[in-house]
């Protein structure tokens, strides 16, 4: 009966917890949970709207107490981003916040930068500027995983610069353009052995134009998989109006490149896309105006730095990792933190 | 058996001694911090530790009333920076405004209005002007000022610059600050770092180092005069600056900047004794630099023939006093001029001659 007693308001804690979190990072009103008396024997634990108070016991680690408080193991960013600090001694105090304590990731020493990187396509040897060694890929995400880099989805980044999610201090969000189905050969395994996603911008009249190109068949299992799916525009051309192109013809292009994705992304995949990577990075007013009024929300360049949440939504940077990067080329990509003294 | 009381919180059954002494062993901590916070003038943070403290007692008298005190004290500087910001940018003071909506962020992490004018009406404003020099590339550019060639993409981008472009010298490219790296110090690393909030454990030393440039608004007054072409104006503003901050790279590696400008242009528009005088004062702050030194020496060699052909003109016109006024012009730019001293020799020969005439002819 104790048992059942605890374990249900764990669950019950844990759903609350999660669903809150889920529901809109702290703009809810809290539920107080009252735990029972039994918990309290088990844990000396103190709670507030904001707050659980934990005295550790030994074996216990963020993870665990994320599970066991906050009903996601996944969360345990939250208590180390807290406390800053992945080690939990028994006897320690540990506070574990209930909700999003830091949307924007501003505080008064600086603020946080999300590192977006722009893979283009993969084989076993490097070739060029775009085709990056399949060995130096895996090496490179080993290198986030080891160290502690989170990989967050697409729409937890869309969030993140909306002022709608708190993200881990050292989020990274991965993205591959164009559209090459050796994508499915070289990161896609390595990607699923560690747990991370992707974003994939595909420029719609390359899917099924080759052997190394992703058909829509491809493009659907990859969605259903949770890696996101977005808009490269239609023909990958510099979206940028070309000296001495005419101003008919030049807004004829810009259209045919922001919409005919749409109805094939809709005819394809089942929705529309919302979120686009300018091909080239290139975009001027002309162009940013235009993808939004085509109901683009979001979209990308490759301006080489790192995002803070109150980035420019139509010109989020990206850093493109090239060939000849080694591994320390590649970490220099990797600032997760703006150090300014915010007075 | 005891019982927890939910509403409001916590775990409190019994105010008998033995507990009251174990809340205050484990609220102890956390009010000193929310002390030190405060003090640092770090409210949020002050204030997210006196919510630990009362998680842990809700009833604890003194911290319900700091909690309160600074909760209040949010609720104003929050009040007083959002209005300064919307201030600073309807006299469009980008950089100002974006300190105060920062500051907004920093006490209330998730304030819609500041978050919102941070994303769609403060421009980004850290940025510098480089006047590009012969053999210089995107990747050289992008070492100089981040210590890394890779972020040449990001003055390409600025710069609305097409795909490979060509750059030629006199060209002038923004260079912005690249939030998280050092800025125009070409040895500075570039890597990934903790939250400064993090205690020691795995934490980077938190760096010493200047902040980016231009922080100060009255440099970016001075930058902005200096974009529109207000030179007098924009050195006037940092040497103001300077004599109160003898000291300020950021001040002085806007003077060299601006002075360079100045100096260029004027050369542009022919007016070499005033280009000369702005890139005379660059060449004693930046003596090594081959950019100035090349200038410097292109506008007196013009400044050189220009003074000595208009005193060929005036000896041709037979002003003999004038064309030696000219050619000593010259022996200033270049004191072994041969032409200048021998045509100065020449002409006060011919003067002390007529002189002399005019004399015997005055008996």
């Amino acid at each position: 009966m104790k048992d059942h007693k605890r374990r249900l308001w764990i669950k019950r804690a844990a759903l609350c917890a999660a669903a809150l979190y889920l529901a809109g990072c702290g703009a809810a009103t809290q539920t107080s949970i009252t735990p029972s008396t039994e918990e309290k024997s088990t844990y000396e634990t103190f709670e507030s709207q904001d707050y659980f108070v934990v005295i550790a016991k030994a074996g216990d680690t963020a993870a665990s107490l994320a599970a066991r408080f906050l009903g996601d193991k996944s969360l345990a960013w939250m208590i180390e981003d807290y406390s800053g600090g992945a080690t939990i001694a028994p006897g320690q105090q540990v506070v574990i916040p209930r909700k999003p304590w830091d949307l924007s990731g501003v505080s008064a020493s600086g603020y946080q930068l999300v590192p977006v990187l722009c893979y283009h396509n993969l084989a076993p040897q490097a070739k060029g500027r775009m085709i990056l060694g399949a060995k130096a890929f895996e090496e490179q995400m080993r290198y986030l995983k080891a160290n502690g880099f989170r990989v967050i989805n697409l729409k937890q980044f869309v969030e993140f610069v909306s002022l709608k999610r708190q993200l881990p201090q050292k989020s990274v969000l991965l993205t591959f353009d164009d559209g090459y189905r050796s994508f499915l050969q070289y990161a896609y395994p390595v990607l699923k052995e560690l747990d991370f996603t992707a974003t994939l911008f595909v420029y719609t009249d390359y899917v099924g134009a080759g052997s190394n190109a992703f058909s829509w068949a491809d493009l659907k299992k990859l969605a259903a998989e949770s890696f996101d799916v977005q808009a490269h525009t239609k023909s990958h051309g510099d979206m940028v109006r070309a000296a001495n192109e005419p101003a008919a013809e030049y807004d004829r292009r810009l259209e045919a490149e922001l919409t005919l994705p749409k109805a094939l992304f809709q005819k394809n995949l089942g929705y529309e896309p919302s979120i686009l990577a300018y091909p080239y990075g290139r975009q001027d007013d002309t162009v940013v105006r235009r993808a939004k009024e085509r109901g683009y929300a979001t979209a990308f360049t490759v301006r080489r730095q790192g995002s803070p949440s109150f980035v420019d939504p139509l010109r989020i940077h990206r850093s493109q990792i090239y060939p000849e990067m080694n591994l320390d080329d590649f970490i220099k990509n990797l600032n997760v933190f703006s150090r300014e003294e915010i007075k | 058996m005891l019982a927890w009381i939910a509403a409001g919180c916590a775990t409190v059954q019994q105010e008998n001694g033995a507990q009251r002494s174990q809340f205050e062993t484990l609220v102890a901590p956390h009010r000193q911090k929310a002390a030190e916070l405060a003090a640092q003038g770090r409210l949020r943070e002050a204030g997210n530790e006196w919510k630990v403290a009362l998680t842990i007692d809700p009833k604890d008298s003194v911290s319900l009333e700091e909690s309160k005190k600074i909760e209040e004290q949010i609720r104003q500087a929050v009040a007083d920076r959002l209005a300064r910001g919307e201030d600073a940018l309807k006299r469009g003071v980008h950089l100002e405004a974006r300190n105060h909506f920062l500051a907004v962020l920093a006490l209330d992490p998730s304030n819609r209005q500041a978050f919102d004018a941070l994303q769609t009406r403060v421009r980004d404003v850290r940025q510098i002007n480089h006047t590009v020099r012969a053999g210089e590339s995107l990747a050289s550019i992008a070492q100089f000022y981040y210590g890394d060639r890779s972020r040449s993409e990001v003055i390409w981008e600025t710069n609305q610059l097409p795909p490979n472009p060509k750059l030629s010298p006199g060209m002038v490219l923004k260079i912005p600050e690249i939030p998280g790296l050092p800025f125009g110090r070409p040895e500075a690393p570039a890597v990934a770092r903790p939250r400064p909030e993090a205690p020691a454990t795995g934490g980077t030393k938190p760096e010493t180092s200047e902040e980016a440039p231009y922080a100060n608004p009255a440099l970016t007054e001075a930058k902005e005069a200096s974009e529109k072409g207000d030179y007098v104006l924009a050195l006037a503003t940092i040497d103001r600056f300077l004599g109160q901050n003898p000291r300020s790279s950021e001040a002085i590696d806007l003077k060299r900047t601006v002075l360079f400008q100045q100096g260029k242009t004027l050369s542009d528009q022919n007016k070499l004794t005033d280009s000369y005088a702005a890139l005379n004062q660059l060449a004693k702050l930046s003596p090594k630099d081959k950019a100035v030194t090349s200038l410097l020496t292109s506008v007196r060699g013009r400044l050189i023939q220009q003074h000595y052909n208009q005193g060929i003109r005036f000896y041709r016109e037979e002003k003999l006093p004038e064309a030696v006024a000219e050619w000593r012009a010259v022996l200033q730019y270049d004191p072994s001029h041969e032409g200048a001293k021998r045509n100065i020799d020449q002409a006060e020969r011919l003067l002390k001659g007529l002189q002399a005439r005019q004399q015997k002819q005055g008996r």
